[in-house]
């Protein structure tokens, strides 16, 4: 089996009365980018922390490239990692703060000078080795900050939301950038965000987070089409989410409510309250008569995204429901119309 | 009127204000100052007699009243010792206090209580307890550990304000990029915070330099310069006192200068690296 670049194990981390890290457990395998995803306060941060060392945790193992760190401090880690605001040492220019990694591993001054050099110029900022940070803008801040994290090669790159400080403009770009030097370096990234966008398109594997537990992870089309959980539902975008009584419906179906859907994994108990959703972009106006879910709505709104076209739309029961279709196509209803949208019992996802 | 006029007029008023107050404080001395100049027959009030540098000389000989210069020495030395010890311990207090120790709202108003004592009865206080564990009171020994109770609150508070400034993500920073705690601290915090650090020792040499009424009972018999002068105002007052205090002034002020052109400059070169 390839050696691990990090694994958790059961993680706990505990402030006075409040719980920060609950149970948390990951498996990160060589060269891996994975991205923490969660609401502010879930816990994505402290585990970033703990991996780093600057937060002790009260029960778990850390292991890094397979060996125990759990009680190391960051110093002794093979790691690196990027803060939000950079945290960019103001007294000293850029060349001497790209190379204060390899300062503290006592490589040869001569090295030194010719390493920075190097990575200063792949990262496109050579121009700005004398500098201080005070006078760089907020996009040559973010390269400073990353040759100074990669520069010494560590096993795995930590980066607390490292791209939310940046013009929204920006930041396209320099994801795509971040995910091919990821790529060509080979170092394990572990990306915290509460920016879904950044998680979907950055990540080989999303962890989503919430109250300090890991509520699924997988890849990002694994969380979008199969959510497991009514959080992770509702907090990726796209997703309808529907409660009511599970009731078994034979043939591996059941119903949630009305609605027929596969029955999925370890079902619940018969008449026990239960969630499923079903995505924006698989719910249909107007369905076919053999789509057995099908209920009244209309429309309140409707957005234009350009590839898509999103309808907001209130069911009977006063819930919002959201439905998507291909932006080139026309639009089939308008504001205030009333209408009938259905779904395929295949496609709704019974939570857990 | 605009209220952008009115607030230039606002502007100018302090701006007044704040040079009528540079007078108040400078006037005094200034007016020691030029009467430490007078002639060698000149008194201590104004009209001047004459101009001369007599007053220097005698200070200097101190052929005329008692010598100024082992007071002067020994007022400069301990000065020296309490901003040396002001600085590492306001710098190892605050960085105490950044780490929210159990009771360190109970340190802080303790320390800050140093601020609120009347000096007189420190001092008193102190010469009783050091007799009581058999020592002479000497200004080396009680005279100093008393200032530095006086001058450790106002290098503790100013240490304080900066580390509240200071953003522990950069310590974080070196310490994931493989700097241990000492390493961090030394290449990191401690050139961030270095304008504080000799503000508190600014603060440990001056306060400690002038201090008159912490040492009155716990100096012993050999003077420091505030103590000394009193002696000699009680006895008699010639233009020598205000040629002392003109000196010691120059002398502050240089200080001064000095420290923040060679901090100026290693900022200078540091950048230029």
């Amino acid at each position: 089996m390839a050696q691990l670049d990090l694994e958790i194990r059961s993680l706990r981390k505990r402030y006075g009365g409040f719980t920060a890290v609950d149970d948390v457990s990951l498996q990160v395998g060589q060269g891996q980018f994975v991205c923490l995803l969660g609401p502010s306060g879930c816990g994505k941060t402290t585990t970033l922390r703990c991996i780093a060392g600057l937060e002790e945790p009260d029960d778990g193992e850390i292991l890094i490239g397979g060996r125990q760190v759990t009680h190391d401090p960051p110093w002794q880690r093979d790691i690196a990692m990027m803060f939000q605001d950079f945290a960019l040492f103001p007294h000293m220019s850029i060349a001497r703060q790209v190379g204060f990694g390899l300062e503290m591993l006592k490589r040869p001054k001569a090295e030194i000078r010719k390493r920075v050099a190097e990575v200063l110029a792949a990262f496109e900022i050579g121009g700005l080795a004398e500098r201080r940070p005070a006078s760089l803008s907020g996009g040559q801040r973010q390269r400073v900050a990353l040759a100074r994290a990669m520069i010494t090669e560590p096993r795995i790159l930590l980066l607390d939301e490292p791209i939310g400080a940046l013009d929204y403009s920006l930041r396209e770009t320099v994801m795509l950038e971040l995910k091919q030097v990821q790529r060509r370096s080979g170092i394990s990234f572990i990306w915290v965000t509460h920016d879904q966008n950044e998680a979907f398109s950055l990540g080989d594997l999303v962890v989503v987070m919430n109250h300090a537990r890991i509520e699924q992870q997988g890849t990002p089309q694994e969380i979008l089409q199969r959510p497991r959980t009514p959080f992770v539902a509702g907090f990726v975008q796209g997703n309808n989410v529907f409660r009511g009584r599970y009731t078994a419906a034979g043939a591996g179906h059941a119903r949630v409510g009305a609605y027929l859907l596969p029955a999925g994994g370890p079902p619940p108990a018969e008449g026990a309250e239960a969630s499923f959703s079903i995505r924006a972009e698989l719910l249909r106006f107007n369905p076919p008569a053999d789509w057995p879910n099908r209920l009244a709505a209309r429309c309140l709104t409707v957005e234009y995204f350009g590839s898509i076209r999103r309808y907001i739309l209130q069911g009977p029961d006063g819930a919002l429901l959201k439905l998507d279709q291909f932006g080139a196509e026309p639009a089939t209803i308008g504001v205030g119309e009333e209408t009938v949208l259905g779904w395929r019992a295949a496609d709704a996802v019974l939570h857990a | 009127m605009h209220w952008k006029t009115r607030q230039r007029l606002v502007t100018w008023a302090l701006g007044t204000l704040t040079i009528g107050f540079l007078l108040y404080q400078w006037l005094p001395i200034l007016t020691l100052a030029v009467l430490s100049f007078s002639g060698p027959t000149g008194g201590t009030t104004f009209p001047m007699n004459g101009v001369s540098l007599h007053w220097y000389r005698e200070l200097w000989a101190a052929s005329f009243i008692g010598d100024f210069k082992p007071p002067l020495w020994r007022s400069f030395l301990l000065a020296l010792a309490c901003s040396g010890v002001t600085c590492v311990l306001s710098v190892a207090s605050a960085q105490a206090m950044r780490a929210r120790f159990a009771g360190h709202n109970a340190f802080f108003f303790l320390l800050l209580l140093g601020l609120m004592a009347p000096g007189l009865l420190v001092g008193f206080g102190f010469a009783l307890l050091a007799r009581l564990l058999g020592m002479e009171p000497a200004w080396n020994t009680t005279a100093f550990i008393v200032h530095v109770s006086w001058t450790l609150p106002f290098g503790f508070l100013t240490m304080l304000a900066v580390f509240n400034r200071f953003d522990v993500k950069l310590e974080e920073a070196a310490l994931t990029l493989g700097a241990n705690r000492f390493v961090a601290f030394r290449r990191i915090t401690l050139p961030i915070v270095l304008p504080g650090v000799i503000g508190a020792a600014l603060f440990g040499f001056s306060l400690s330099y002038d201090e008159f009424a912490r040492s009155m009972f716990t100096t012993g018999p050999d003077n420091t310069l505030p103590l000394a002068v009193l002696a000699q105002l009680d006895q008699q007052l010639t233009p020598e006192l205000y040629a002392i205090g003109t000196a010691t002034t120059l002398t502050s002020l240089l200080v001064i200068l000095l420290t923040t052109t060679v901090l100026w400059l290693s900022r200078r070169r540091a950048a230029a690296r």
